[in-house]
C-alpha cells in the first residue's frame, strides 16, 4: 500500500487543494516578533515558531528575525544549528522518528531503522523518500522505553516495532491520515454520573494504544447510550501491562483490566453499565450481541486479562515499592485540581506560607536528607542555602526537566502525571530562597507533558495556587515555560541557564555556581522535576519520616525507569538501599524466558554496566559510584546474555559524542576517537594497543571536561573494560559471544528447516535461494543480519553463529 | 593576597589572579592557545590544564582562581600526558603540513618551498643560499639525487610534482656559472680543530658546516682525491669531473684541508686522531666490524653504533656520518648526516647549540588524490611540469626554471614559525598520528582583502568569534554545528569578506594556527 501512495504521489505534481499556502516568512517573522519580542532570550521560542510554521526554517525568516531583533545573525546561527529540533532544509511531509534510546536500541532499533529505509527505497545518505511524503530521522529517546523499540510518525508513537511490521506501522499512519486523522485530545474531566472507565493517558499508555481504547470504549458507551464516562488519569507505573482499563462504579469494587483489547470495549461496557433503554438491548438482542454479553463463555476474552492484585507478579511489581513523588498513582485524571486538593494537595505549600520561615523550610528540607534526583546527589537543603544567602536579586528558580538520557523518563511521567505536586515543590523552593521568578524547562520531545505542565500553572493560576496574589497574597510566583529544542548537554544546569538565555547550550566553568551567578548573572537554584516533587512529602510528613526511609546517606525515594530485557518494565519508585537484584527480579520479574540477567545499565550515558555479579549493590549514591555507576536521574535498562557489551558502551558513547557541545578539546574530539576506536573493535578490526588507548583516553576525557557530559561519557566504556574485559578481548579474536556486532556473525539454517520457503520470501536482500522442501541456505556475503529471517522462521531454524566468512578488510 | 604553591614553589600572588597569571609572573611555562590575553577565558582548548591538589579533574589554568593554600602541579607526568592528549587530538583535526611535505620528505630537509618561492621571483643568488643551508654540494646533488622530495610534493596528485632536482641544479649550476659562487659566511676561528675521517659526501658535507662554525678541519681519505664514491663509483656522464672538482674547491677554499692515503688503523687509530684534535668525525664508507684503530667505537655488522640524534659514538668526542653508520644508497643521506655531526660536534666543543637540523614538528595532512588535493591549487601557476627543452644534461634555461619554479604550492603553513599550536606539539613532544581518524574538510576562504579562512586550520577555539561580537560586526563568525561538527562560519553560509569588516586583522592576529591569516603573512 505504501508503493502505490508513494507511486501515485510521484504522479501527482500538484498541491494538495484546500490547504492554505504558508504565508510571506517576513510577514510572519514580523507578526511572532510583536508576540514574542526582540530580545536575546527570545530566540528560541522565535525558532520554534518559525519552525513549527514551516516544518523547517528558512532563511528568508531567520535574515528577518535578524533585521528586526538585537539578535545577531552570529547567535542565530548558532543556536539554529546547535539544537537538534532545528532543521535548516525542507523535509517530507511526515516525520518518521525512529527512537535510538537504550531500550530502543538494546531491543533492535538499528534493525527496524533499516528496514524503514529500505521500506521507503531511501537511498544511501537520503533521509526523505522520492515523492517527500515521509522524512525519516533518529531522535534521542522519546522516553517510551516499555514498548521498545519505538517510532513516531509525526504525533503518533507506535511501540513493539520490528523489521517485519514496519510496513503495517507506515500503512496504519497513511490510513488514519486518510481517515482524518486521530490526534490525541484531550480528556473530559467531569464527574461520573454512574460510574467512570479510567484511563491513563500518558504518552506511552497513548502510545500503547490506550486512545483506540479510549475511542472504542467511547463509542460503545455512546452506542449502548450507558450512563458512563471516560477519563483520564495519572500513569499507574505499570506500563507492561498496558492498555490499563480501570473501571469505577459507585458503591462497588473497582475493577482493573490489563492489555486491554479495543475489540472487547463492547462487552465491558454491557458487563458494567446497563444499556440505556430496551429497545436498544432488543436490538442488540437481534445482532446476538446480548447473549454473547450474557453467557460466561462470551466474557472469557474480557475477564481473562482482568488484574489481579494477589497475582503473585503484581504483588512482586509493587511489593519493594514505596511511592512518594508518584503518590495517589492512576487515582485521579492529572489536571483535576480538585481531586489533588482533596488527597492534601497544596497543604504543604500552605504550612510553609503559614508556620514555617523560609530558614525553616530550609532546615526541613536539609535535615530530610534529600540529595538531587538529576544525578549527581548534591544535598538540595544546601543548594537552598546558598541561594537563599546569596546577595543579589532577584533570585530565579528553575526546574530542570530537560530529561535527556536515553532510557530515562521519569521526568516526563512526572510532569504528565503529577504536574500540580512538581508545581507545588517548586512554589515551596522559590518561598525558601526567596524567589518570585520560576522557569520550567520541559523537553520540547515532551509535547504531552509540555502541554500538561501549561494547563497545570494556569489552573494555579486560577485558583490562586500560583501567581502574583498566590496563597491568599501571602507569596508571589511567576511560573514560565520554556520549551528545550533538543540537547542533551542542557541537562547540565550552566548550559541549561545558556539555553534560557537564548545561546548555544555550552557550558561555563563553576565556579561560579549558578547559587551566586545564574540566570541572568542572578543567584538561581535549579533542581531536577523528582526532587520538586518529594517537597511537599517532606514538608506535609516531615523530614524524620523522609529520612527515615533510606540508607545513611541516600534518603527517601527513587523513581527509576526500568526497561530494556526485564518482564514487567515500567515507572517504579522505590525507597533508596533496595538492591538491583530487587528491583530486577521482583519488581521485574526478571529477564525474558530462555535468557539470562548479564548486567544492568544504571545511570544513562552518565552511568555504568554493573554486572550480575554486583546485583547486590544497593540503590544508594556512594555505594553506586563505589562500583564506578552513578545513581543518575533513574535510567535503569536490564541486560541479558543477548547484550553485547562493547555494542552498548559504543552506544552510549556514539550518544554521547553526538551530543558533545562541541566545546572542550577532551569531550569533542576525545569522545570521537573513542567511538572510532570502538567502531572498530565492534568490527573486529581492533588494533594492538587500542584497549589501553581507549582506557588512558577514557581517563583523561573524564578528568579534562569542564561539564558533567564529558565527565562522565567515558563511565559506560570504563565499567564495560571493568568487569567485561573478555568480552572486549573476544572481539578482537574476531568473535561476539553475545552474537550482536553484526561484522562478527553470520546467520545459518540448521537441519530443523523444513523448507517452507518464509525465509526466502522475506530476505529484502535476496540472499536466501528459494528451495520448497529443502533445507535453505542463507549467501552471508549477501546477507545483511536484519534479523527478518530468524523472527520469521516458524521452526526457529535459522540461527546466529560467529561469522562463518572472512570479513573485509578495510 | 593568597599564598599557593605551584611546582614546589610557595608563592604570593594578587587577589583575583588566575593560576596562568601566577605562572606567568613566575616564569613557569604554561601553554595556551584558547586565551587571549585581557578577555575573559574562553576554556575550550584544555592545553594549559593543571592539577588542582584535592581536585578530582583536571582545572583550565586560564580560568582558575588562585586561593589561599591551593597546590597547583604543573610539570608532573600527569599533567604533562594529559596536555599531550589535548594537543594530540587537536592535530588529528587539525588540516594542514606545518612544513611542507617535499621539505619534510628530503633527507637534508632543505627549505624547498622558499628555494621555489625566490626562484620563481628570479632572486637566483638568494635562492642558491637557501640550497646551500642544507644542501653543500648542490650542483652535485642536482646530477646525483634520487629525487625523494618530489615523491612528497603535493601536486604530484595533481598533474606531476615539482621539478626540485632540476631547480636546485639550475641554480648550483648558475652560481659556479657566475664566476663569483657563493661562499657562506664563517664564523671566526674558533681555536678547536676536528679530524674528518672520509672524504665522500658525509665528510664533505661534515667539512663545510665545521668550516662555517670556524673550526679547523682536516680531511682524510685512502684515495688520491677528495669525492669518495661521487669520484669512483658514480658515472662521468652522470657527474662530470668538472662539477665534481668545482664543488669540492669550494669547500677548500673556505679553508678545510684533505690529506690522502689515510687509513684508520694504518696511518692512526681512532685514538691517536683524538690526541691531535679536539673532536673526530667518522666518515669512511667502510667501518663494519673487523680492522684495527676503532678501539672504544662500537662497531656492528653493518657500521659504527651511534646516538640516533647526536651521532656520537660509545667514545666521546668521536662521531660517525654517513656510509660509516650503515650501508647508504642515497648520497643525501650522507650529506644530512655531515651536518649532523658536524653540529654535534661543535657542540661538544664548545658547547654552543649551533642551530637546527631539522624543521621541526609538523602535521602530517597524509595523501591526498586529484580530488583532495583541490584546495591546494590555489596557490602555483596553471603550467604543467616542465622539462629541459635542451635535454637533461643541459638542464633547464632561465625561463624554464622560473617558470617551473612558479607551479610550486607553497603548501607548508604560512604561520609554523609563530603557530602556537606547532609550539606546543613541539614542547609536549606530541605525535601527530596518535589519534586519527574522521577529520573535518578542507575549506579556504579568500575573499576578504586582508586575511585568508584556512577552516581546516580552525581549533575552534573561539577567539575570532568573541573579537567578532565584542566589534560589533553585522554578521560576524560564529559557531555552528555541535560536537565533533563544530565550526567557525561566517552566518548564511555567506564570505569572510562579507562576515568581518572591521575586525579581520586582529581576528588573524589573535588565531593562535594559521586558520585566519594576514595575506601579507603569506
Amino acid at each position: 500500500m505504501i508503493r502505490q501512495l508513494l507511486e501515485r504521489r510521484r504522479a501527482a505534481t500538484a498541491p494538495k487543494p484546500g490547504k492554505p499556502p504558508p504565508p510571506d516568512p517576513s510577514e510572519f517573522v514580523l507578526q511572532l516578533i510583536q508576540r514574542t519580542g526582540g530580545a536575546p532570550s527570545a530566540l528560541i521560542p522565535i525558532l520554534q515558531a518559525i519552525q513549527k510554521e514551516y516544518r523547517y526554517l528558512p532563511e528568508e525568516a531567520l535574515k528577518q528575525v535578524c533585521a528586526s531583533t538585537e539578535i545577531t545573525a552570529a547567535d542565530l546561527m548558532g543556536a539554529a544549528t546547535f539544537y537538534s529540533q532545528f532543521r535548516l532544509a525542507p523535509v517530507g511531509e511526515h516525520m518518521v522518528s525512529v527512537c535510538h534510546g537504550t531500550a530502543c536500541h538494546v531491543k533492535g532499533a538499528e534493525q527496524v531503522d533499516d528496514a524503514i529505509r529500505r521500506r521507503l527505497r531511501l537511498a544511501e545518505g537520503a533521509d526523505t523518500d522520492e515523492a517527500k511524503l515521509f522524512t525519516v530521522q533518529e531522535v534521542a529517546c522519546v522516553g517510551c522505553c516499555t514498548l521498545a523499540p519505538v517510532v513516531q510518525i509525526d504525533g503518533l508513537t507506535y511501540g513493539y516495532m520490528s523489521t517485519d511490521t514496519v510496513g503495517e506501522a507506515l500503512d496504519d499512519f497513511l490510513m488514519l491520515q486518510r481517515r482524518g486523522g486521530t490526534a490525541p485530545t484531550s480528556v473530559d474531566h467531569g464527574v461520573a454520573p454512574v460510574g467512570e472507565v479510567r484511563l491513563a493517558l500518558d504518552s506511552c499508555c497513548i502510545a500503547g494504544g490506550t486512545m483506540r481504547v479510549k475511542e472504542a470504549v467511547e463509542k460503545a458507551i455512546a452506542d449502548l447510550r450507558a450512563s458512563a464516562i471516560v477519563r483520564g488519569i495519572s500513569c499507574s507505573g505499570l506500563c507492561h501491562q498496558i492498555p490499563l482499563v480501570e473501571v469505577a462504579v459507585p458503591g462497588k469494587e473497582t475493577v482493573t483490566y490489563v492489555r486491554f483489547d479495543p475489540k472487547d470495549a463492547e462487552a465491558l461496557v454491557r458487563r458494567h453499565f446497563k444499556p440505556g433503554r430496551i429497545t436498544d438491548r432488543l436490538r442488540m438482542a437481534a445482532t446476538g450481541l446480548v447473549d454473547r454479553a450474557l453467557t460466561d463463555e462470551t466474557w472469557q476474552p474480557v475477564t481473562r486479562y482482568a488484574m489481579d492484585t494477589r497475582d503473585p507478579v503484581l504483588c512482586g511489581y509493587m511489593g519493594p515499592q514505596k511511592r512518594i513523588a508518584m503518590e495517589h498513582a492512576g487515582e485521579h485524571p492529572p489536571l483535576d485540581i480538585d481531586a489533588y486538593i482533596a488527597r492534601g494537595g497544596f497543604k504543604a505549600l500552605d504550612r510553609c506560607l503559614t508556620d514555617l520561615s523560609p530558614d525553616e523550610v530550609i532546615a526541613e528540607v536539609r535535615d530530610s536528607g534529600l540529595r538531587g534526583r538529576g544525578g549527581a546527589g548534591f544535598p538540595t537543603g544546601i543548594k537552598w542555602e546558598k541561594v537563599r544567602a546569596a546577595s543579589g536579586s532577584p533570585k530565579y528558580i528553575i526546574c530542570n526537566g530537560d530529561e535527556g538520557d536515553p532510557g530515562a523518563f521519569m521526568d516526563r511521567m512526572l510532569l504528565e502525571s503529577f504536574p500540580f505536586r512538581v508545581l507545588e515543590g517548586l512554589a515551596i523552593a522559590a518561598y525558601a530562597v526567596g524567589a518570585n521568578d520560576a522557569v520550567m524547562y520541559v523537553r520540547a520531545e515532551y509535547p504531552y507533558a509540555v502541554d500538561r505542565i501549561r494547563k497545570a500553572i494556569a489552573l494555579c493560576e486560577e485558583r490562586g495556587f500560583l501567581g502574583s496574589g498566590m496563597m491568599q497574597g501571602r507569596f508571589a510566583l511567576k511560573v514560565s515555560v520554556m520549551e528545550g529544542a533538543g540537547a542533551f548537554v542542557c541537562g547540565e544546569e550552566t548550559a541549561l541557564i545558556a539555553s534560557i538565555e537564548g545561546r548555544r547550550g555550552v557550558p561555563t566553568l563553576r565556579p561560579p555556581y549558578p547559587s551566586e551567578s545564574g540566570l541572568w548573572g542572578k543567584p538561581t537554584s535549579i533542581n531536577n522535576v523528582e526532587t520538586y516533587a518529594l517537597a511537599p512529602w517532606i514538608i506535609n510528613q516531615g523530614a524524620k519520616a523522609f529520612a527515615a526511609i533510606g540508607t545513611e546517606k541516600s534518603k527517601g525515594t527513587k523513581v527509576f525507569a526500568l526497561a530494556g530485557k526485564v518482564r514487567h518494565g515500567g515507572l517504579i519508585e522505590v525507597p533508596m538501599g533496595v538492591t538491583i537484584r530487587d528491583i530486577v527480579e521482583r519488581i521485574g520479574g526478571g529477564t525474558p524466558e530462555g535468557t539470562t540477567f548479564k548486567a544492568v545499565q544504571i545511570g544513562g550515558p552518565s552511568g555504568g554496566c554493573l554486572p550480575a555479579s554486583l546485583a547486590d549493590t544497593p540503590i544508594d549514591y556512594d555505594a553506586l559510584a563505589s562500583v564506578g555507576a552513578i545513581m543518575g536521574s533513574g535510567g535503569l535498562v536490564v541486560l541479558d546474555d543477548r547484550t553485547c557489551m562493547v555494542d552498548v558502551a559504543r552506544f552510549f558513547l556514539s550518544f554521547t559524542q553526538a551530543e558533545s557541545c562541541g566545546k572542550c578539546t577532551f569531550c569533542r574530539l576525545g569522545t570521537k576517537r573513542m567511538l572510532e576506536i570502538l567502531n572498530r573493535i565492534c568490527e573486529g578490526q581492533g588494533r594492538s594497543g587500542d584497549l589501553q588507548k581507549l582506557e588512558v583516553l577514557s581517563g583523561q576525557v573524564k578528568q579534562g571536561s569542564l561539564c558533567g557530559l564529558g565527565q562522565t561519557a567515558p563511565n559506560p566504556v570504563l565499567t564495560g573494560l571493568r568487569y567485561f574485559r573478555e568480552e572486549y578481548e573476544a572481539h578482537f579474536e574476531g568473535r561476539c559471544p553475545a552474537g550482536v556486532c553484526k561484522e562478527l556473525i553470520s546467520y545459518v539454517v540448521t537441519d530443523a528447516c523444513v523448507g517452507c520457503t518464509i525465509c526466502s520470501q522475506q530476505c529484502p536482500v535476496d540472499a536466501i535461494p528459494m528451495r520448497p522442501f529443502a533445507m535453505h541456505v542463507i549467501n552471508d556475503e549477501l546477507c545483511t543480519r536484519c534479523d527478518v529471517c530468524r523472527r520469521g522462521c516458524p521452526e526457529n531454524a535459522i540461527v546466529i553463529q560467529d561469522r562463518i566468512t572472512p570479513r573485509a578488510t578495510h | 593576597m593568597p599564598q599557593f604553591t605551584i611546582d614546589g614553589r610557595v608563592m604570593t600572588v594578587p587577589d583575583g589572579a588566575t593560576v596562568l597569571d601566577a605562572a606567568q609572573l613566575a616564569e613557569i611555562e604554561i601553554p595556551t592557545l584558547c586565551h587571549l590575553p585581557g578577555r575573559p577565558p574562553e576554556t575550550s582548548c584544555f592545553v594549559c590544564l593543571v592539577r588542582v591538589e584535592g581536585i578530582g579533574r583536571f582545572l583550565p589554568a586560564c580560568a582558575t582562581r588562585v586561593t589561599e593554600g591551593m597546590v597547583v602541579h604543573n610539570a608532573s607526568d600527569e599533567v604533562r600526558d594529559a596536555r599531550r592528549t589535548a594537543i594530540e587530538l587537536l592535530l588529528s583535526d587539525h588540516l594542514g603540513d606545518c612544513v611542507a611535505p617535499c621539505q619534510g620528505v628530503c633527507p637534508a630537509h632543505m627549505d624547498i618551498p622558499k628555494m621555489m618561492e625566490l626562484t620563481a621571483k628570479g632572486q637566483f643568488r638568494d635562492a642558491h643560499i637557501v640550497v646551500k643551508q642544507a644542501i653543500p654540494l648542490p650542483a652535485i646533488l642536482g646530477r646525483v639525487c634520487p629525487e625523494l622530495c618530489e615523491k612528497g610534493c603535493r601536486r604530484a596528485a595533481h598533474d606531476g610534482s615539482l621539478s626540485i632536482c632540476m631547480t636546485k641544479r639550475f641554480l648550483a649550476d648558475h652560481d659556479l656559472e657566475t664566476g663569483d659562487p657563493y661562499l657562506p659566511p664563517m664564523d671566526p676561528a674558533s681555536g678547536r680543530s676536528v679530524a674528518v675521517v672520509g672524504a665522500g659526501p658525509a665528510g664533505l658535507s661534515a667539512a663545510y658546516y665545521l668550516r662555517t662554525l670556524g673550526h679547523a678541519c682536516v680531511v682524510y681519505d685512502d684515495r688520491e682525491a677528495p669525492g669518495g664514491m661521487l669520484r669512483y663509483g658514480t658515472s662521468r656522464d652522470v657527474l662530470p669531473l668538472k662539477v665534481l672538482d668545482d664543488e669540492i674547491a669550494l669547500i677548500e677554499r673556505m679553508g678545510a684541508v684533505f690529506r690522502s692515503g689515510f687509513r684508520i688503523g694504518e696511518q692512526a687509530s681512532v685514538e691517536e686522531l683524538q690526541q691531535d684534535c679536539d673532536t673526530v668525525i667518522l666518515a669512511s664508507g667502510d667501518a663494519k666490524s673487523g680492522g684495527h684503530g676503532y678501539e672504544g667505537v662500537d662497531r656492528g655488522p653493518q657500521g659504527i653504533k651511534v646516538d640516533r640524534r647526536t651521532l656520537m659514538t660509545s667514545r666521546p668526542g668521536v662521531f660517525a656520518a654517513g656510509g660509516a653508520l650503515l650501508p647508504l644508497k642515497h648520497a643525501i643521506r650522507a650529506l644530512a648526516d655531515g651536518r649532523i655531526a658536524a653540529y654535534s660536534a661543535s657542540e661538544y666543543m664548545t658547547g654552543v647549540h649551533p642551530g637546527e637540523t631539522d624543521p621541526g614538528f609538523s602535521v602530517h595532512v597524509g595523501k591526498l588524490d586529484a580530488d583532495t588535493v583541490r584546495p591546494y591549487l590555489r596557490f602555483g601557476s596553471s603550467d604543467s611540469r616542465q622539462t629541459p627543452e635542451g635535454g637533461c644534461s643541459a638542464g633547464f634555461t632561465i625561463a624554464e626554471v622560473q617558470r617551473e619554479a612558479s607551479r610550486c604550492l607553497q603548501c607548508g603553513c604560512p604561520v609554523a614559525s609563530t603557530c602556537s599550536l606547532r609550539a606546543a606539539s613541539q614542547e609536549y613532544g606530541a605525535q601527530p598520528l596518535h589519534f586519527s581518524g574522521a577529520r573535518r574538510e578542507f575549506g579556504y576562504d579568500d575573499s576578504h582583502p586582508d586575511i585568508i579562512f584556512d577552516s581546516g586550520k580552525c581549533t575552534a577555539c573561539g577567539i575570532c568569534v568573541r573579537i567578532a561580537a565584542e566589534g560589533r560586526e553585522e554578521l560576524g563568525v560564529g559557531f555552528t554545528g555541535r560536537g565533533f561538527d563544530v565550526r567557525t562560519s561566517v552566518p548564511f553560509s555567506s564570505a569572510m569578506v562579507e562576515g568581518l569588516r572591521d575586525v579581520a586583522l586582529a581576528c588573524a592576529d589573535a588565531c593562535p594556527t594559521g586558520a585566519l591569516v594576514r595575506k601579507t603573512d603569506l
